[in-house]
């Protein structure tokens, strides 16, 4: 067939094809004039027919400028028809309820390893300042450690856990603070795991030393009855991120029956996954530090009963959200 | 192996030219959207700082949202476009062609914390001179791309004469060469053009600067004009 009868025998289609996609890219629906006549039903096997005109195209040895036009709108409704689908929050909610959990307990050797590069220092500092209060002028300089004095001094009977500012200035400044850790934990994991482990110890020393400082001087109060609160997501949360940077690492160092690169595709996804997670972790974390852990004047119980409940409900969704169900993989 | 066009066969049987995009655009891209991020934070700092303390509160979350949430929500919703990558002409996508998708795009953000380091995207940049597709760091986790995106208009460079039928009958790829030839000529020296056109004497039956025009005119020919 000559190319003028290939073009007329087609131009009517080709140009319903570019009118649809014209709409579709701009996310609106298709003109319903004579011109456009393509019903989003039939782009798919127009696709493909488009596919076959271009491949006889090319093989017929027709125009580069007519090869160049198919190509083009091959591209174009490819662009679409791959495009990926829009959001379903039903499914935002399925995935923090049960895969996740499902997911932090599959990589449960991570995680297990990432607590205890967290907790170890963090209980071994609180212990080691008792016995020796010095030590907390090795991690922090003076400065801070009066900054800190002040944010939990038990004479303060307003707000706890800070200088000044108010619940949602507090609010913000741990989302961009807290949230930008929790990412980095893991992103810094890609340094063969390297970057995961200084975040998780250094992390671990620091919220110890604070810890132990302020309960040999007699804050303990204030401090405890201020973490009780947020402590379980925000500490868990970093762990969890610390862990699937490490198992990113690792994929670099030891990637198995994988190639390099594929592990680290695998291992990119799983982190993916439990990054959502962390997320809404340290949000929820950010949240109850900024409105709820503040305030000072809620009797002990109060603080450490809610404390306790939330550890217990993080430790339960955890343990057990997703249990006996089968995801896709 | 200086081209980095790669073809993918896609599942309809077509093979898909990704073009990768290399360091410079890519840089620039990202000081564009530097740009309108910071001219976005600037422009909404004066009036939600009016509200004293929370404002401040408001305008971290903003400031987080612009450093993180800014390019995975417009590399999903802008069929991998940040506004940077539209205005200079990159798209993100997947290693087989097809728009990329929120894990892909979260991940190749949140690694942007990698490839920053130790300071000005010094990972990323080395990464992306070796790879032959100039992947970052976090491309090669994510199993993303970025491709050039303009659709090239090949008419409208080609200097306007005359259209004129080849004395030969030529396959598709020598008429593609004819076009690629007329479209850089406007770029070429005089006698680069005439070097270049004199080396088919038997196609153009002339010489010099004719032979030029001889090209040309069947460069119009082929596009149709």
């Amino acid at each position: 067939m000559r190319q003028d009868h290939f073009i007329a025998r087609h131009e009517p289609e080709w140009r319903a094809l570019s009118a649809w996609l014209d709409a579709a890219e701009r996310r609106k629906p298709a003109p319903s004039g004579s011109d456009a006549t393509c019903p989003a039903a039939e782009v798919p096997s127009r696709f493909r027919r488009l596919c076959q005109q271009l491949a006889l195209a090319r093989r017929r040895g027709y125009s580069p400028m007519l090869i160049e036009r198919l190509g083009q709108l091959v591209e174009r409704t490819h662009t679409l028809m791959y495009r990926p689908p829009n959001p379903r929050w039903w499914r935002a909610i399925a995935f923090i309820v049960s895969e996740f959990p499902a997911e932090v307990r599959a990589q449960r050797g991570w995680m297990l390893a990432s607590a205890l590069l967290f907790f170890l220092p963090f209980l071994a500092m609180i212990v080691a300042v008792q016995v020796q209060p010095e030590l907390a002028h090795s991690v922090f300089d003076i400065e801070q450690l009066a900054q800190m004095e002040h944010m939990y001094d038990p004479a303060n009977d307003d707000r706890i856990g800070r200088d000044s500012g108010t619940d949602l200035m507090m609010f913000g400044h741990y989302i961009m603070n807290n949230i930008s850790i929790g990412f980095r934990s893991f992103a810094s994991g890609l340094l063969v795991g390297i970057g995961s482990v200084l975040v998780l110890v250094s992390n671990g020393v620091m919220i110890g030393t604070v810890a132990g400082h302020l309960t040999g001087i007699g804050y303990g109060g204030p401090f405890w009855r201020f973490v009780v609160g947020h402590s379980a997501p925000e500490l868990l949360a970093i762990v969890i991120s610390g862990g699937a940077g490490m198992r990113l690492g690792f994929a670099l160092i030891a990637p198995g029956q994988l190639g390099r690169v594929a592990a680290l595709l695998a291992a990119g996804r799983i982190g993916a996954r439990l990054i959502l997670g962390v997320f809404v972790m340290l949000l929820a974390a950010a949240f109850i530090e900024a409105f709820w852990s503040s305030i000072a004047a809620l009797p002990d119980v109060v603080k450490y009963g809610s404390g306790g409940a939330i550890w217990l409900t993080v430790l339960v969704w955890l343990g057990f959200g997703g249990r006996g169900r089968v995801h896709a993989p | 192996m200086l081209d980095t066009e790669a073809l993918h066969e896609t599942p309809e049987g077509i093979a898909l030219p990704l073009r990768a995009a290399g360091v410079a655009p890519r840089a620039l891209a990202w000081l564009v959207d530097l740009g309108i991020r910071a001219g976005v934070f600037v422009s909404l700092a004066m009036p939600i700082s009016l509200l004293g303390e929370a404002g401040q509160g408001l305008l971290l979350i903003l400031m987080f949202a612009l450093m993180w949430a800014y390019p995975i929500a417009f590399e999903l919703f802008m069929d991998g476009q940040t506004p940077g990558k539209r205005i200079v002409g990159l798209r993100v996508v997947h290693a087989n062609g097809t728009p990329v998708g929120f894990t892909a795009s979260l991940i190749r953000n949140l690694m942007r914390t990698v490839d920053a380091l130790p300071f000005g995207y010094a990972f990323g940049f080395a990464s992306s001179v070796i790879d032959a597709q100039a992947r970052r760091l976090g491309d090669l986790v994510a199993g993303t791309l970025v491709v050039h995106a303009d659709r090239r208009h090949h008419d409208q460079t080609i200097p306007v004469v005359p259209g004129h039928v080849p004395a030969l009958s030529l396959p598709a790829d020598e008429q593609a060469l004819i076009v690629a030839y007329a479209e850089r000529a406007p770029q070429l020296s005089e006698a680069r053009r005439i070097e270049l056109a004199s080396l088919l004497p038997v196609l153009t039956q002339a010489h010099g600067a004719q032979a030029v025009q001889r090209l040309l005119g069947y460069a119009n020919h082929i596009i149709g004009r």
